[in-house]
């Protein structure tokens, strides 16, 4: 039992709880906050079997950006301590369908898999060989997601146009008045 | 060689029989005890002080020589305060959000190359791990805000979140056009890489002066840093004028300490990691100290290493130093900028400029085969 052992099921147990509060806590809030433990623990697993560029990532991503724009998006919401984020028991049924097919089919794959060929990894840096697949074998779908990542600032910019949107309107005014 | 081996190698020496693990622990404690604790600390009063020459008052002289132990007191005074919760606050995150901010700065000292042989842990994605961490502090301050039910706290948080969120960018960016001339990601190498240019050798001399746009990459930084860290002329989220002290406005005691102390661990932390990719970290003009030999030993241990050492942290801490005081000066110069102007000069000002940067730092790297501007004038006059 090695201290990596620990800390593989230390991420384990994280993540799990984290996971359980996420789903099944009734304050919304909470929910949201309580998805920090799960992605810090997936970033921990991510470190644990050596893809520390990944796990660095995950943090930079997930719980810099993407955790911290649910945040804001929870806290403008009104009243977030009154309302109850399961108000009735159907509202279970469909997610909980969901994550159960999901998650028959991961054991599945999982249990699929041939694992004889997998082996403990030694901690060898990863960010070299990531580089050279970006702009190798992966180069087509490197840009693709560039593109994609191309649009979204592009649209972002269209709907945080202030002048277009109030030429717009003034312009729609003028022809109220002239009619 | 990481801080656990060096702490491990002496172990050895001394043949007690503890394990690595053990010592991994030890030096995160040593990191965080003797160095960002302290420094973090001494640096409150050095603020004070440098405030105090700036306004032509004494500043703190009471406790201690020239004051010194105020810092002392003041850490005293924190733990003895009442640890007051206002009554609609919620508690679970109010109580939890501030060790956030603490894990965000401190955890990333693990990665600071003091010295050749001297490091927390030699990671290869050093830098990348410096700011994934620093991604902790940004959710802590938006947390706090929210949590302790104040209006003032909670506009002061947003705007932090709101702040630190896109000075991440230009300050991946300028991180970035490093990465690019230097090919490596590890503190340590990107310090090695920055020794004084030798005939055959590898060092290409300070990143700030390899090209034209690391130069101007490193004010970018240098910009986006002290956005991150909240300080002046940035320091919106805390804006004491009108927010009365933002986002940390309910915080009192040891809680409030934890925000005031890791806002100065950041503004060291990124202090040194500006040291280590752009200064040239323990590299001093002229010299390569790795390659200083006083030839003594004792028994088998060789002393050069640790001779080495003390003169690289001394020339580290150096220039960590200078970069603080140059924050502090800013601090009690600059007016603070409004939120619309903030925001301007990120994503007006900072980001194409550094963008454009980052294209030309590698039009230079292909065009020139990475050698810095040191090496191409050492070529042209013929020394190397």
């Amino acid at each position: 039992m090695a201290v990596s052992d620990l800390f593989v099921a230390f991420c384990f147990l994280l993540g799990g709880a984290a996971a359980f509060f996420t789903a099944f806590h009734p304050n919304i809030l909470y929910a949201a906050i309580s998805l920090i433990g799960s992605l810090v623990a997936v970033a921990g697993l991510y470190g644990a079997l050596g893809a520390d560029f990944l796990a660095a990532a995950q943090l930079i991503i997930y719980v810099g950006g993407i955790l911290i724009v649910i945040l804001f998006a929870v806290m403008m919401s009104e009243d977030i301590y009154k309302r109850r984020f399961f108000e009735g028991a159907k509202k279970y049924f469909l997610p909980a369908l969901a994550a159960a097919i999901t998650f028959a089919g991961l054991v599945k794959i999982t249990l699929s898999a041939d694992w004889s060929g997998a082996t403990k990894p030694d901690f060898e840096p990863t960010s070299r060989a990531m580089g050279w697949a970006l702009v190798g074998p992966y180069a087509l779908v490197f840009q693709y997601v560039v593109v994609v990542l191309l649009s979204g600032l592009i649209g972002a910019v269209i709907i945080a146009r202030p002048a277009l949107k109030m030429k717009k309107i003034d312009e729609d005014l003028e022809r109220l008045g002239e009619d | 060689m990481s801080l656990a081996e060096f702490l491990s190698g002496i172990n050895q020496l001394l043949g007690t029989g503890i394990p690595m693990a053990l010592f991994s622990i030890l030096s995160a404690v040593i990191v965080l005890l003797l160095f960002a604790m302290p420094v973090g600390g001494f640096c409150t009063y050095l603020e004070r002080k440098v405030a105090a020459d700036f306004q032509e008052r004494i500043g703190p002289n009471r406790v201690g020589p020239i004051g010194l132990l105020q810092f002392f007191a003041d850490g005293i005074k924190m733990f003895l305060k009442e640890d007051s919760i206002s009554k609609n606050a919620d508690r679970w995150i109010y109580n939890f959000a501030p060790s956030l901010v603490m894990a965000g700065s401190f955890g990333a000292f693990a990665a600071v190359p003091f010295s050749a042989y001297i490091i927390g842990a030699d990671l290869d994605i050093g830098v990348f791990y410096a700011m994934a961490l620093g991604s902790l502090v940004s959710l802590g301050v938006l947390l706090g805000a929210w949590s302790s039910d104040n209006k003032w706290s909670l506009i002061g948080g947003m705007r932090g979140a709101a702040q630190i969120v896109s000075y991440e960018i230009p300050l991946g960016l300028s991180v970035l056009s490093i990465i690019t001339v230097c090919g490596s990601m590890s503190l340590h190498q990107l310090v090695a890489q920055q020794a004084w240019p030798t005939p055959g050798g590898e060092g290409h001399f300070w990143n700030v002066f390899h090209n034209p746009f690391l130069f101007v990459n490193f004010f970018i930084y240098f910009t986006a840093a002290l956005a991150e860290c909240n300080r002046t002329p940035f320091d919106l989220p805390e804006a004491e004028s009108e927010l009365v002290s933002g986002f940390n406005t309910e915080f009192s005691g040891m809680r409030f300490g934890l925000y005031a102390l890791s806002e100065f661990a950041d503004v060291i932390l990124f202090a040194c990691i500006a040291t280590a990719i752009f200064l040239g970290g323990w590299h001093v003009p002229f010299f390569n100290l790795q390659s200083l030999d006083i030839g003594l030993s004792v028994g088998e241990l060789d002393l050069n290493p640790l001779v080495q050492s003390v003169l690289m942290i001394g020339v580290f801490l150096f220039k960590v130093s200078v970069l603080v005081f140059v924050v502090m000066w800013l601090r009690w110069t600059l007016p603070r900028l409004r939120v619309d102007q903030l925001m301007n000069l990120c994503w007006k000002y900072l980001i194409p400029i550094s963008f454009f940067n980052l294209i030309g730092a590698a039009v230079w790297t292909w065009a020139f085969g990475g050698r810095s501007l040191l090496q191409l004038l050492g070529q042209v006059l013929g020394v190397s």
